[in-house]
């Protein structure tokens, strides 16, 4: 074509050049171009250059979530076994949640709670709310699901906690991403599985317990990333071993296959993502949609 | 042009002399009234034709002369004739002249006096019957009119069809139709009613005795009209029963039904008219097979035998709805119920029927004494026996409805909590100004207390569904039969009966239209055609004399019912048309 639009030039006479534009008549045909045909294309410019060790340590946030799922079905199958009573889990629960309260504030020095306004007034009342409430609901809950089979309870409850799994905030900002669907499915999971006990102190107990994983465990993890690397570092590979040493203990199959889970989570998948950035083929230029980059309150009113 | 000349059937026989009748120009026809014989005085005839236009407006003049075979002089007719047509001026003359030959076939020649172009004109001879046309009503057949009839409440007099004018003018005439051969008048005419004038001695006894009983009919009727009306009556716990009562409802109908009829203003037109005699011969067939249902009733002790039968078929339903709720109790079709909440609402649906069967049997020794005295209002009519009837039913089967409203309840209120909590185990909310759902963050402890509901909410509900479900089909039995009761009552209010035994009897009086048989066709001789009134079918009679009544027509179509099932919401599937909607 550029030939063709060569002598054509040549050949009229006149050495118009092409402009690219249509409101002209200019001795070219409409789909004509010339030399100048995508030169304005860029590949690839906003593709991050990731190093393996970084996406490694990054990993652990899955890993975590994923073991806490851990502990707390381990933790109900014991008691399910009678292994342990409810009231050894209430009581160890509580001085858990005592020393992860005083924690928290330590931890960013106070500035967290200024921030948000919570006074521990608040927090009392609330802690109290949640007792009493799931107190005098356990033995409606321990009755509510008698006459449903034990494999559908399961069923129902695997289901729920990949739901939770799955809806997990990460820190990603994806649209999928919905904290309060993965916490309802949690507790959802939890009265299912809870309603299996012999009594409805167990029912209390296992409830309270999802209480402190799913909801106040995760608040207590991000902090501490944001502030103490290192730490949160630690706290997560401890939580893992404790969740593959339970599993042992119910089930070595279970177990290894955990560990490889963990394994393959940790290091095969950042491996995979490093490798396939290489086979990234992005294409940018102009015809791109346009992006409102800044903040635009400032011309407003 | 065609020319139509519409001919009385009782004429042919008459002796010759002056048409009179009425010309309608803009549909070319002339309606002959009546013949005035020789010898006559043009100014008294004159003058009587002016009495006659002035009292029934309608135009009406000599339209031509008539000469009969019979009556027949040959010698100066034709002058006699012309000297006729100018006294009596008109547009056009017609002179009708009988066939010697056949009695029904006469030659037609017409003279127009303004331009005297007398070309040949087309005429056409019709024949008709003057009582059944002054008798008859002439009704718009248009589907169209008649929905909008009935939807502004006004009968539209003025009818667009051509024949309409013909048979108004025979109608208005009917003072014309009363001088008969028997009367000492100057003129001598022959209509249909010339050899005598048609009465009956009942129906003037009827209307000299009928009077005196409106009046005192209508002020009984106001006396206990103004009694219901009364505030006494009316405080708010003895109204809603009052509208509920179907028995009150029917009571009220009537007693509007004889008010109507008793009045004393005289029916302004037709429709008016029929709906009176509707009201009143329904009322009668009503009071008539009431106290036919009574003497059955009444003879061999067949009220005792039904109070014998109330108690144990009270007792008979208490007792089988007991069996449903321990079956319900129980693991019914096999279906997983929760065991406290199942035991909960059996126990609780159990104490009603206990309760319910209690009362039953204390009311028991008084109840055939009830039924004596209450069966005697039958003579009010059919349809307050059957509204009685009905009233029974519900009373007997309130608790049925007592236990569709509580399952109703719970179930719509576990409905409404179950979905304004799933929107909060999704995260969403339900925006009331937008009237969309919208996303909403939560506390912790909000989220944590709604999950919590929902999972209890979620796991109840197929034991709340269960019980709504069978509650409900109950109350939908009980409503069929009563629904089944209102619909023969309404069938019985509504029917009319009058107008259906005038269409049975006297065909012609409700008209849909006209039709025509050829008469004689004769080359040379205009065409006779003979005019018969069509009547109206039965179905239209049905449709337009409709008696309006309360009537009971299901509220919501069948998707909004499903849909209010579905969700919980009472059913009130009867609506009365001027309840309020709620």
């Amino acid at each position: 074509m550029r030939r063709a639009g060569a002598a054509a030039a040549a050949a009229g006479g006149r050495c118009r050049r092409w402009k690219k534009v249509l409101y002209r008549a200019q001795p070219f045909p409409d789909n004509y171009v010339d030399g100048s045909f995508l030169e304005e294309l860029r590949k690839n410019i906003y593709v991050r250059q990731y190093r393996y060790w970084s996406v490694v340590l990054e990993s652990s946030v899955v890993i975590q979530q994923l073991s806490s799922v851990c502990v707390f079905v381990v933790i109900w199958w014991y008691m399910d076994q009678t292994r342990l009573s409810p009231q050894q889990l209430f009581a160890s629960g509580l001085i858990v949640y005592l020393l992860g309260y005083l924690l928290f504030d330590i931890i960013d020095l106070g500035e967290g709670r200024m921030h948000s306004g919570r006074t521990r007034w608040a927090d009392l009342k609330s802690t109290v709310v949640f007792v009493t409430f799931t107190y005098g609901f356990s033995p409606v809950l321990k009755t509510l699901t008698e006459s449903i089979s034990t494999d559908t309870i399961y069923a129902m409850s695997v289901f729920m906690l990949l739901g939770h799994l799955i809806f997990f905030d990460y820190g990603a900002n994806a649209a999928i991403v919905s904290s309060t669907l993965s916490l309802n499915m949690a507790i959802f999971a939890s009265v299912c599985l809870a309603s299996r006990l012999p009594s409805s102190l167990h029912a209390f107990a296992t409830v309270t317990l999802a209480i402190q994983i799913f909801a106040l465990w995760p608040m207590f993890q991000k902090k501490l990333k944001a502030r103490a690397p290192g730490c949160y570092l630690t706290v997560t590979v401890v939580n893992t071993l404790a969740a593959v040493l339970g599993l042992l203990t119910a089930s070595p199959t279970a177990a290894v296959l955990y560990a490889l889970l963990l394994l393959t989570i940790t290091f095969l998948c950042p491996h995979y993502l490093v490798t396939l950035q290489s086979s990234k083929d992005n294409i940018h230029g102009p015809w791109d949609e346009a992006e409102i980059k800044e903040d635009l309150s400032r011309f407003l009113g | 042009m065609v020319i139509k000349v519409f001919f009385p059937s009782c004429c042919p026989e008459a002796e010759s002399g002056l048409l009179l009748g009425r010309w309608i120009p803009e549909q070319n026809a002339a309606v002959v009234l009546a013949i005035i014989h020789y010898p006559f005085i043009p100014g008294q005839v004159k003058q009587y034709l002016e009495q006659i236009q002035s009292v029934t407006t309608v135009n009406v003049s000599v339209l031509g002369s008539w000469s009969s075979h019979s009556s027949r002089t040959k010698d100066n007719i034709d002058q006699f004739l012309q000297d006729l047509s100018s006294i009596f001026p008109h547009d056009f003359w017609f002179q009708l002249t009988q066939e010697k030959e056949s009695r029904s076939v006469f030659k037609c020649h017409v003279v127009q006096q303004c331009d005297s172009k007398n070309d040949k004109e087309n005429v056409i001879l019709i024949h008709y019957d003057q009582r059944k046309v002054m008798l008859s009503k002439l009704h718009d057949v248009d589907s169209k009119s008649i929905e909008c009839n009935h939807n502004t409440g006004e009968e539209a007099e003025a009818i667009t069809s051509d024949f309409a004018a013909i048979f108004d003018t025979v109608a208005k005439c009917e003072l014309l139709f009363m001088i008969d051969k028997y009367d000492e008048t100057p003129i001598k005419f022959t209509h249909w009613q010339s050899a005598g004038r048609e009465t009956s001695i009942i129906v003037e006894l009827a209307k000299q005795a009928s009077v005196p009983v409106c009046m005192v009919l209508l002020f009984l009727v106001t006396f206990v009209l103004n009694i219901c009306k009364s505030r006494v009556l009316n405080i708010w716990p003895l109204h809603i029963l009052w509208s509920r009562l179907t028995t009150c409802v029917q009571l009220a109908h009537r007693l509007d039904h004889l008010q109507t009829i008793a009045s004393s203003t005289k029916a302004q037109n037709h429709t008016e008219f029929m709906r009176k005699a509707n009201l009143f011969v329904s009322f009668l067939i009503d009071v008539g097979l009431g106290m036919l249902l009574i003497s059955w009733l009444y003879q061999q002790n067949r009220i005792g035998q039904l109070a014998d039968a109330l108690i144990p078929a009270a007792d008979h339903i208490a007792k089988e709805l007991e069996i449903l709720l321990e079956w319900l109790m129980g693991a019914p079709a096999g279906l997983k119920m929760n065991k406290a909440l199942d035991e909960v609402l059996g126990h609780f649906f159990l104490y009603h029927i206990h309760l319910w069967i209690s009362y039953i049997h204390l009311m028991s020794p008084f109840i055939e004494m009830i039924l004596w005295y209450v069966g005697l209002s039958a003579c009010l009519g059919l349809t307050v026996a059957l509204s009685i009837g009905s009233d029974i039913i519900a009373l007997l089967t309130f608790h049925i409805y007592c236990f569709y409203v509580y399952g109703a309840r719970i179930y719509c209120l576990k409905i409404y909590g179950l979905s304004s909590l799933w929107r909060l185990f999704r995260g969403k909310k339900w925006n009331v100004l937008r009237q969309r759902v919208d996303s909403c963050s939560y506390d912790l402890d909000q989220l944590f207390i709604g999950t919590l509901l929902f999972t209890v909410l979620l796991f109840l509900l197929p034991t709340t569904a269960l019980y709504y479900l069978v509650f409900t089909l109950l109350r939908l039995v009980v409503v069929v039969i009563q629904g089944f009761i209102h619909l023969l009552v309404d069938l019985i209010n509504s029917l009319p009966l009058y107008a259906l035994g005038l269409r049975l009897c006297r065909p012609y009086v409700l008209a849909a239209g006209v039709k025509f048989h050829v008469f004689q066709k004769v080359a040379g001789k205009p065409l006779h055609l003979l005019m018969q009134i069509n009547p109206l079918t039965y179905g239209m009679i049905i449709k337009r004399y409709r008696l309006p009544t309360y009537g009971c027509y299901p509220k919501d179509s069948w998707a909004a019912l499903c849909k209010k099932l579905f969700i919980g919401r009472l059913i009130y599937p009867w609506k009365r048309r001027n309840e309020k909607q709620d």
